[in-house]
């Protein structure tokens, strides 16, 4: 076990900071807004921790604290601009905001270090640290996804008129999710920085949106399990198989492609559906006993 | 003035581009993510063939015109149209479409940088481009061919959308898609037929762009996809008038961007742009406002 562990920590971080950019995508689509800000809170993030640590040498922990604050509250301002877009247009003003996020960091000068990145921001984080933090994130989303406040925000999600009828404040629903999606999304950024010592603009890109989302769309977009799915069948596949491994990116495609047309709810969908198909089974075959024994 | 030429130059291969897009998101209400991969996969097809044989001009426009008509209708056949016989609400079919789309656009991308090694590629042609004096004004032949072609094209198209009964069929889709198909529109035909000519005008610009710059990369189609977007939310969705302003607009903002020694900032300038028009007049410079209860 502790030889698997210490032969593939790289693989599990990878897994673990996958996983957390993910769920910073996936929050604002439970909440039916169709948001990719999580990604660029991934650039401000790391780019925060990144100049706290380097230029104003604060230790690990602080700087990515600072990442996620600082990330968190500025997509909940964007949140606020851009609230009232519906469906592809938010698509597409979030995925905007995370490419300016790029552009920003290259023309940063010194405090971003321009194109090349930020260098020489090496954090004192091990898997404890992260799994940690994962454990916060996932007790809050799982808050978020049963009971009572479950039901109001899968309401929002699938009828906003019918939440604001019932009482729902559908556009505090909204912003909650945009701010709850830039913490966790500045969080995956400064521990990920942390964890690699460096960040460049180039790593912000629209590539990251697809890694995002192809774990999402892959595990499942309605449960933080179905991205923690999508992110270890992410990040383990290419190792298993090498024509994976070669053609990555095509493969990636394929499957979101793929994914989008038959599974809209991703494998924790189709699992689901199985379970809840066995128990229908179950609970027939109990009541056909029942009424012959009449 | 040599400015103003250049702006005329840029903005047709942009509106070349966007028309594609424009007509097809404006009309069927798909915003095709894969548009910008098809534009590059037409050139690069170009590339393969002419790395074969040398051709003439107008037989490489022709290839990449082909290329990219039938990746749009394979695309259509294969991914859209699933989604949307799958989809239980125009919403939720956004969503997986804009998705698959990525998902799509992620397989040819994936193909070329695998092919080229990220590196830029261009054609092997008997064709040569010449450069034109007039009025003391520079320009090449091929930037006369691209203005020519997206000035006709654009304004053919948006009379053709506006005064032929096929355009009148489409609007009419945009408008309402059921009652459009109650009055004996074929949906799915028209749907097929404007996603081929929407990859076709992909393919000629692409075509057109490698010319005219000597090489394009694998990633050019991303960069071309924001900004086609940034162009069709100025002028407004559904309005092909707007496309063309739109493109021309965006062109010029870039180039002044540019001339007042901005080089690193000109990728901000579409951002920025769907940023502003998204929140000041979010239906665009010609669009129709709809109307929204939540």
């Amino acid at each position: 076990m502790s030889d698997w562990y210490s032969m593939n920590v790289v693989l599990i971080q990878t897994t673990l900071t996958t996983l957390l950019l993910a769920l910073s995508i996936q929050v604002p689509i439970r909440f039916g807004v169709f948001s990719f800000a999580g990604v660029g809170a991934f650039g401000i993030g790391g780019y925060t921790a990144a100049i706290a640590m380097v230029h104003l040498g604060w230790t690990t922990w602080p700087s990515v604290a600072l990442g996620a604050v600082i990330s968190g509250i500025v997509v909940f301002a964007l949140g606020l601009l851009v609230q009232r877009l519906t469906g592809l247009y938010m698509g597409m003003a979030t995925i905007a905001f995370t490419l300016i996020i790029s552009v920003l960091a290259v023309n940063g000068g010194e405090l971003t270090g321009g194109a090349g990145g930020l260098y020489g921001a090496l954090g004192e984080i091990d898997t404890g640290h992260i799994l940690a933090i994962l454990a916060v994130v996932v007790a809050v989303l799982v808050w978020t996804e049963t009971k009572g406040m479950g039901r109001r925000i899968d309401t929002v999600r699938e009828d906003p008129e019918l939440a604001n009828s019932v009482g729902i404040d559908v556009v505090k629903y909204r912003l909650a999710s945009f701010a709850l999606s830039g913490v966790i999304g500045g969080l995956a950024g400064g521990i990920t920085t942390l964890l690699r010592s460096t960040i460049t603009p180039a790593e912000v890109n629209f590539h990251l949106v697809i890694v995002a989302l192809t774990a999402i769309i892959v595990g499942g977009a309605r449960s933080w399990l179905g991205a923690f799915i999508g992110a270890v069948i992410f990040v383990w596949l290419p190792t298993m198989i090498s024509f994976v491994q070669e053609w990555e990116k095509v493969v990636y495609g394929f499957i979101v492609a793929v994914a989008a047309i038959y599974l809209p709810n991703g494998v924790l969908g189709v699992v689901k559906d199985l379970i809840h198909r066995f128990r229908t089974r179950q609970e027939r075959a109990r009541l056909a006993v029942l009424q012959e024994k009449g | 003035m040599q400015d103003l030429l250049n702006v005329a130059s840029l903005g047709s291969i942009y509106l070349l581009f966007a028309l594609g897009m424009a007509l097809v998101w404006g009309t069927i209400g798909i915003l095709n993510f894969a548009h910008g991969a098809t534009f590059m996969f037409s050139a690069f097809v170009g590339h393969l063939v002419t790395s074969e044989t040398e051709l003439p001009f107008l037989a490489v426009v022709l290839v990449a015109v082909l290329v990219g008509a039938a990746i749009a209708a394979l695309t259509q056949l294969l991914a859209f149209q699933p989604i949307l016989k799958r989809s239980k609400n125009q919403h939720a079919a956004e969503m997986r479409i804009l998705i698959g789309g990525i998902g799509v656009a992620a397989i040819p991308l994936a193909i070329a940088q695998h092919q080229t090694r990220s590196s830029p590629f261009g054609f092997r042609s008997s064709y040569e481009a010449e450069v034109l004096e007039i009025f003391g004004l520079r320009l090449s032949t091929t930037s006369a061919v691209v203005i020519v072609a997206g000035l006709a094209i654009g304004i053919g198209l948006t009379v053709w959308v506006r005064r032929s009964r096929r355009g009148l069929a489409l609007r009419a889709i945009g408008v309402d898609a059921e009652t459009a198909a109650g009055m004996g529109v074929n949906r799915t035909l028209l749907a097929f037929g404007t996603m081929a000519t929407a990859g076709a005008l992909a393919g000629l610009a692409g075509a057109l762009l490698t010319f005219q710059l000597g090489a394009i990369a694998p990633e050019t189609g991303d960069q071309l996809l924001i900004k086609a977007f940034a162009i069709i939310v100025l002028g407004g969705l559904g309005s092909m008038a707007g496309t063309v302003i739109g493109a021309y607009v965006l062109a010029g903002a870039e180039t002044l961007v540019l001339n007042l020694n901005y080089g690193t900032w000109v990728d901000a300038v579409s951002f920025g742009l769907i940023f502003l028009i998204l929140l000041a007049r979010p239906q665009g410079l010609l669009g129709r406002k709809e109307v929204r209860r939540t």
